[in-house]
C-alpha cells in the first residue's frame, strides 16, 4: 500500500522537477542561439558596447594545473583591456568583452554541456579551451551551430589540419609535430650517425611527437633504437627509462606531460648511469618545477622547443610584456591559476590575437570575426620569443607554426642552440 | 498532498484508491511534460534533459545490480563506454540504427555475464575489485585497438539528424530517441523488479543462505542482475552517443563509475524514482556549481553531496517520507532524531539495512 | 640478466608505493569493516601539511611528526563528525560519504594549494647506490624499510594488543561487541585516526616522487585496493606481498612480453588478482569467512 502513495509522491517530485527545470531555464527556442538576430543582422553575443566570450576547460581534477592557465591568461589580458577602456572594434566601435569560463574536468560529454550552455547564454565565440577529447566532442557542435572555437590550446593536429573542412575552428599554439619536427631536424642537420630513444605518452600528445621526429630524420643517418610508451596515470616510469638505458642511445626524446613523471625520468636516468641529450615538450620544461627537481644540469644537453617567454624567468625580468603581464596576472589571473604552467603565457598571448582579430572585424557577426581572425598575419603577439610570430592565414596548420630549440644553462634559465 | 501526512499505518481502501488515482494523474503530468518539453525548450536545455535520460539508464543498470541485488559494481562506466563504441562502429559502418541498438544491449550483456560468471562466486570487496578492474584495463584497451575505436583522439559520428519530413530540430529529435528507450527501459526493469525475478534479487541482498533454502540460487540470481546492468549499462552508451556524438577512452574513466554510484546512492538505493533523481542529481549538480563557481566545483558537488547523504541517507526519493515524518512530529513532544543506533532500527533483523527504501520492502 | 634483475628491483619500488596505501587501507578495514575511498583524501590532505611546513623551513622528519599528529586528528574528527552518522545504516551509504569526503578533501587541498603537483622533499637522500650492476635508489630502500617497521607493528597491534584484538573484534560485528561492554564507537574513531596517521606517513614517503598534488594518490589508490584486497584485506603482510607482487608482475609484462607493452601492462597484475580471487576468494593471506543464516 505505502508503495503506491510513495511511488505517487515521488513521481510528483519528478515531475515538479522537471517542470521547475523548464522554467528556470525560462527560455524558450526563439530566443535559442544561432538563430537569426532580432532586429538586425548582427550574431548572438554581441551588442554596440559588448561581446560575450566563453571557454570550457579543466579546473578541477588532473588536468586542471594547466587548464586554470590556458584561462587566467587569457582572463587577465581582457580584464586589464576591459580596465583600460574596451577592445576597439573594425566597425568603429568600443566594446566591454564579457568573459565567462566553466569546468568541464576534462569529460567529454562535460564539455558538450558547457558548450549548449555558453551557447545559451548568447556567446558570441568560444575561444582557447584546452584538450583533445573535450574540443574534439565540441567541434562538431561548433560547426553545426555556426559558432567559432578558435585558438584551441591544444597541439593536436586535427584542429588545425584541414581548415576548409572544418571552417569554424582553428588551433593556436604549435601542433605536438611541429616541436618533434624541430627536434629530429636538429638532429638530421648534425650528419652524424646518432641513436635516439623514444618515451612518448600512449596517445595523439605522445603520437604526434613522433611523428614529427620522424618525419624530420628520414633519410638521415639518425636511428631510433628503442622506443616505450606509458599511460598518463602510471605512477612511475622507472621500468620505461630502466628498458630504454639498455639501448645506451645517444639522444632521448622524452615526450612526457606529467610533471612529476618527467622528474622521474630525468632522475632515473642518469641514476641508471645514462647520460643522453635529452629533448623536452615546450609543456613539461620549466626549470623551477621540472629541471632543477630532476637535476637536469647533470646531461650534456637538454633541449625543449619554446615559442613564450617565461615570465618567470630573470632573463625577461625587464622586458615590457613581461611587466605587462605580470601586472594584469597579478590583478586578474591569479584568481584562477595558483601554479605557473606555460599556458598562462599562451593564452595571455592569445587574448593579443583576439584583440587583434576584433580590430579587422567590419561588422559584428561571427562570419566577419572568423574571416578578420584568418587574415592575421606577421603579427608579433606580446610573450612571444622574437622571431616567433602569429600567421593564420594557412590552411593546414596552427596559428604559430614555428618554434625556436632552446637549450637549458643548467641554472633557471634557456640559451639559444646553435647546433647539435 | 494532504494524505502525504497520514501516518503510515492506515491503509483503508479509500486512500489506497485515491493514491492510485493520484498515482495515474502524476504518471499523466509527467508524460505531457516529457512529450511537450523539448518543444517549447531550448536546445542547452534538451541536452540536458537527455543527458539525464542517458545517465538515468546506466544508474538503472548499476540500481539493479547495486541496490536491489546486493553486490558492489564499480564497473559501470565500461559498459557506458563499450556501447558507445559499438554504436560509434555500426553507424559508422552504416549498420541500421535499430540492430546497432539491439547490438548495443547484447554485446555488453554478454561481456556482463561471463565477467559475472567469473566473479559472482566473489562478495564485498573482491567483487568490487574485479568490477573496478573493467574500467582500469578498459581505457588502454580502447586507445590499444584504434582502428576500431579511433584510439585517444576517440571517434565524433555526426548522425541522428532529425527526419525532414517531421518538422524537428536535431536536439528535438535526439531527445525522443532517448527518453523513447529510457522510457521502454524503466517500464520492463520496473517490472522485472516487482516480479518474481525482482523478488529473488531481494531475498539474495538480504541473505543468501535463506535465497538457497527458498530454491533461488544466489549465484545465477547474480549473474542474472550484473547481465541485465551490463545490458542497460551498454544501452546508455548508445544513447551517450547519441546525444554527444562523440566517443573516446574518456567516456569510460574509472571516475565516472564512481560518480554513477555516487548518484545512484543519492537518487535512492532500490528504488526507480530514486534511479530518476540520481541522474538529475549527477547532470545538474555540476551545473550549478559551475554556475556558483567554476573554479571550486570539486568543492562544491562534495559538499552538495554530503549535505544530501547527511540530510537523506535513504537518497532523494525519501524526501517526501522525510518531510512528512518532520511535520508529523511536529507539535509533539521532540523525537530522538533517526540515529542508527536508536531503538526503532535496532528491533529490525540486523542485517536490514535501516535504509530500507520505498518500492522494496512493500 | 642484471637488466632483469633491474625491472624487479624497480617492481618493488613501484610495489613500495602501492603498499604503502594499502596498509591504511587494511588498517581501516580492520578497524571498520568499511572500503574507504576518503583514505587517499585524509593521506593527502596530511600530506598537504607536512609540505605547507617544509615550505617555511621546517625539516622533514618534523613535519612528518606533525602530519601524522594532524593526520591521527583529522581522521578521529572525521569519523566522529561524519562517519558516524551513516554506522549501522546501509553500507553503500556510508562508501558513497567516504567518496563525498575524498572529493571535499581534494577539493580542500586544491583551494590552498592548486592542482598542480609540487616537488617534495625526500625523507632519504636523493642518491642511487650500484649492487652488482643494478641500481638501487636509496629512498627506495628506505621506503621500504619504513613499511616493513610499519608492517610489523600493524600486524603486532592486530595481534597482540588488546586495542588491536577489540578494534577487529568491532569491525567483525560491532553489535556483539557492544553487547560484551568494548567502547565501540572510541574504537571505531581511533581506527579512522590510526588509518590518517598511516596515510600521513604513505604520504610523505611517496610524495617525493609523486609530487604532492590533490589528486596525488587517486590512481594509486586503485592498485593500493587491488593489493590490499589481493593479500585478503586483513593482513598487513598479505597487503605488502600482494603490492610487491603487483609492481613486479606489472613491470616484468611491460618488459618481456611484446604484445602487453606498457600501455596493457596494467592488465596484467589485474587479471591475475582476478584468477587468484576467483581461486581464493578470501585473497592470499585472508581468513575464510563462513556465512551464518
Amino acid at each position: 500500500m505505502t508503495k503506491t502513495r510513495n511511488a505517487a509522491r515521488a513521481s510528483g517530485v519528478v515531475a515538479t522537477v522537471s517542470i521547475a527545470a523548464l522554467l528556470v531555464a525560462g527560455c524558450t527556442r526563439d530566443s535559442s542561439a544561432g538563430g537569426p538576430g532580432a532586429d538586425d543582422s548582427a550574431s548572438p553575443g554581441i551588442t554596440d558596447d559588448s561581446i560575450s566570450i566563453g571557454i570550457s576547460s579543466p579546473l578541477s581534477g588532473a588536468t586542471a594545473g594547466p587548464g586554470s592557465c590556458t584561462i587566467a591568461g587569457l582572463d587577465s589580458y581582457i580584464e586589464a583591456k576591459n580596465a583600460a577602456g574596451g577592445f576597439e572594434f573594425g566597425d568603429g566601435k568600443t566594446r566591454q568583452v564579457d568573459f565567462t569560463y566553466l569546468d568541464d574536468v576534462y569529460d567529454p560529454a562535460k564539455a558538450v554541456s558547457n558548450f549548449r550552455q555558453l551557447l545559451n547564454d548568447n556567446m558570441f565565440a568560444y575561444v582557447g579551451a584546452l584538450g583533445t577529447p573535450t574540443n574534439a566532442a565540441v567541434m562538431p557542435i561548433a560547426e553545426e551551430e555556426e559558432v567559432p572555437q578558435v585558438l584551441l590550446t591544444t597541439g593536436a593536429r586535427t584542429f588545425s589540419s584541414d581548415q576548409d573542412a572544418h571552417p569554424w575552428t582553428t588551433g593556436f599554439v604549435p601542433t605536438y609535430a611541429t616541436e618533434g619536427r624541430a627536434f629530429g631536424e636538429l638532429l638530421a642537420n648534425a650528419n652524424q650517425p646518432l641513436t635516439v630513444a623514444t618515451l612518448a605518452q600512449n596517445d595523439d600528445f605522445g603520437q604526434s611527437y613522433l611523428d614529427g621526429l620522424n618525419e624530420a630524420i628520414e633519410g638521415s643517418q639518425v636511428k631510433i633504437v628503442a622506443s616505450a610508451t606509458y599511460e598518463p596515470t602510471d605512477t612511475t616510469l622507472d621500468a620505461q627509462v630502466t628498458e630504454l638505458a639498455a639501448s645506451k642511445a645517444d639522444v632521448l626524446m622524452s615526450a612526457v606531460s606529467v610533471t612529476p613523471l618527467q622528474v622521474g625520468v630525468l632522475t632515473k636516468a642518469q641514476s641508471l648511469g645514462w647520460l643522453p641529450r635529452i629533448f623536452l615538450p615546450s609543456n613539461t620544461s620549466t626549470p623551477g618545477t621540472i629541471l632543477q627537481p630532476g637535476g637536469a644540469a647533470a646531461y650534456p644537453a637538454v633541449y625543449t622547443p619554446s615559442f613564450s617567454k617565461n615570465p618567470n624567468s630573470p632573463a625577461f625580468a625587464n622586458d615590457e610584456d613581461v611587466k605587462a603581464y605580470n601586472d594584469a596576472f597579478q590583478k586578474y589571473g591569479s584568481k584562477i591559476a595558483t601554479t605557473y604552467t606555460p599556458h598562462c603565457a599562451w593564452s595571455y598571448a592569445e587574448g593579443a590575437v583576439l584583440d587583434q582579430a576584433f580590430q579587422g572585424m567590419k561588422e559584428p557577426t561571427r562570419e566577419a570575426f572568423m574571416t578578420s581572425l584568418k587574415s592575421i598575419s606577421g603579427f608579433q603577439a606580446p610573450l612571444l620569443l622574437d622571431g616567433i610570430t602569429v600567421d593564420t592565414t594557412t590552411k593546414d596548420d596552427a596559428a604559430i607554426s614555428t618554434v625556436q630549440l632552446v637549450q637549458y644553462d643548467g641554472q633557471a634559465a634557456f640559451k639559444p642552440v646553435s647546433a647539435y | 498532498m494532504a494524505t502525504t501526512t497520514a501516518p503510515r499505518s492506515t491503509t483503508g481502501t479509500a486512500s489506497s484508491a485515491t493514491a492510485r488515482w493520484k498515482g495515474i494523474a502524476a504518471v499523466g503530468v509527467l508524460a505531457v511534460a516529457l512529450v511537450v518539453a523539448p518543444l517549447v525548450s531550448s536546445p542547452y536545455i534538451n541536452y540536458q534533459l537527455s543527458s539525464i535520460a542517458v545517465f538515468a539508464v546506466a544508474i538503472l543498470g548499476l540500481n539493479i545490480v547495486m541496490g536491489y541485488t546486493g553486490q558492489v559494481s564499480l564497473g559501470q562506466s565500461a559498459f557506458l563506454g563499450l556501447g558507445a563504441y559499438i554504436a560509434a562502429y555500426g553507424i559508422l559502418h552504416g549498420w541500421p540504427g535499430p540492430l546497432t541498438l539491439l547490438l548495443c544491449a547484447v554485446v555488453p550483456a554478454v561481456v556482463g555475464m561471463l565477467v559475472a560468471l567469473a566473479a559472482a562466486r566473489l562478495r564485498g570487496l573482491a567483487l568490487a575489485m574485479i568490477t573496478l578492474a573493467l574500467p582500469i584495463v578498459g581505457v588502454p584497451l580502447a586507445r590499444r585497438f584504434d582502428e576500431f575505436t579511433g584510439g585517444s583522439q576517440g571517434q565524433v559520428v555526426s548522425w541522428l539528424r532529425a527526419p525532414e519530413s517531421i518538422g524537428l530540430a536535431n536536439d528535438q529529435w535526439r531527445y525522443y530517441v532517448v527518453v523513447l528507450i529510457a522510457v521502454v527501459a524503466f517500464v520492463l526493469a520496473r517490472n522485472l523488479v516487482r516480479g518474481r525475478i525482482g523478488r529473488s534479487f531481494a531475498i539474495v541482498k538480504e541473505n543468501e543462505a535463506v535465497a538457497l533454502s527458498m530454491g533461488v540460487s544466489p549465484y545465477r540470481t547474480k549473474v542474472l542482475a550484473f547481465t541485465i546492468a551490463s545490458l542497460l549499462g551498454g544501452v546508455s552508451g548508445f544513447m551517450y552517443l547519441a546525444i554527444v556524438q562523440y566517443t573516446s577512452p574518456e567516456t569510460l574513466v574509472f571516475a565516472t563509475s564512481i560518480n554513477l554510484v555516487a548518484a545512484m546512492v543519492i537518487g535512492g538505493s532500490a528504488s526507480i524514482v530514486g534511479t530518476v533523481l540520481g541522474a538529475v542529481y549527477y547532470v545538474l549538480v555540476p551545473v550549478l556549481a559551475g554556475q556558483v563557481n567554476s573554479s571550486r566545483t570539486a568543492l562544491i558537488s562534495g559538499a552538495v553531496l554530503l549535505a544530501v547523504l547527511f540530510l537523506l541517507p535513504a537518497g532523494l526519493v525519501s524526501l517526501p517520507r522525510r518531510l512528512a515524518r518532520l511535520r508529523s512530529s511536529r507539535g509533539r513532544p521532540p523525537q530522538p532524531p533517526a540515529h542508527p543506533t536508536t531503538s526503532d532500527e535496532a528491533a529490525q533483523p540486523a542485517s536490514a539495512p535501516p535504509a530500507a527504501t520505498t518500492d522494496q520492502h512493500s | 640478466m642484471s637488466y632483469f634483475i633491474q625491472v624487479v628491483v624497480d617492481g618493488l619500488s613501484n610495489g613500495a608505493i602501492y603498499a604503502a596505501i594499502a596498509l591504511a587501507i587494511v588498517l581501516v578495514y580492520r578497524a571498520t569493516g568499511l572500503i574507504n575511498f576518503a583514505q587517499g583524501g585524509m593521506a593527502v590532505t596530511a600530506t598537504f601539511v607536512a609540505y605547507a611546513l617544509t615550505r617555511v623551513g621546517v625539516p622533514v622528519l618534523l613535519a612528518l611528526v606533525v602530519a601524522v599528529v594532524f593526520g591521527f586528528l583529522l581522521g578521529a574528527l572525521l569519523e566522529r563528525g561524519v562517519m558516524r552518522h551513516f554506522e549501522g545504516g546501509d553500507p553503500d551509504t556510508a562508501v558513497v560519504a567516504t567518496i563525498a569526503l575524498l572529493v571535499v578533501l581534494s577539493g580542500l587541498s586544491a583551494y590552498f594549494f592548486g592542482y598542480e603537483p609540487h616537488p617534495f622533499p625526500s625523507l632519504f637522500p636523493n642518491r642511487t647506490i650500484e649492487v652488482l650492476g643494478v641500481f638501487v635508489s636509496l629512498r627506495s630502500i628506505g621506503t621500504i624499510t619504513v613499511l616493513l617497521v610499519v608492517m610489523i607493528a600493524l600486524q603486532l597491534l592486530f595481534r597482540s594488543t588488546k586495542l588491536g584484538l577489540a578494534m577487529r573484534a568491532v569491525a567483525d560485528n560491532p553489535r556483539s561487541s557492544a553487547l560484551s561492554g568494548l567502547p565501540v564507537s572510541r574504537l571505531l574513531m581511533i581506527g579512522w585516526g590510526l588509518a590518517a596517521a598511516l596515510g600521513a606517513i604513505a604520504g610523505v614517503l611517496v610524495a617525493p616522487q609523486l609530487f604532492i598534488s590533490p589528486g596525488m594518490l587517486d590512481f594509486v589508490l586503485v592498485y593500493a585496493l587491488a593489493s590490499a584486497i589481493l593479500g585478503g584485506l586483513d593482513s598487513p603482510i598479505g597487503a605488502v606481498v600482494a603490492a610487491a607482487f603487483i609492481g613486479v608482475v606489472e613491470n616484468l609484462a611491460g618488459a618481456y612480453l611484446d604484445f602487453i607493452g606498457d600501455d596493457l601492462k596494467i592488465a596484467v597484475p589485474f587479471i591475475a588478482v582476478i584468477v587468484i580471487l576467483v581461486v581464493r576468494p578470501q585473497g592470499l593471506f585472508g581468513r575464510k569467512v563462513t556465512v551464518r543464516v
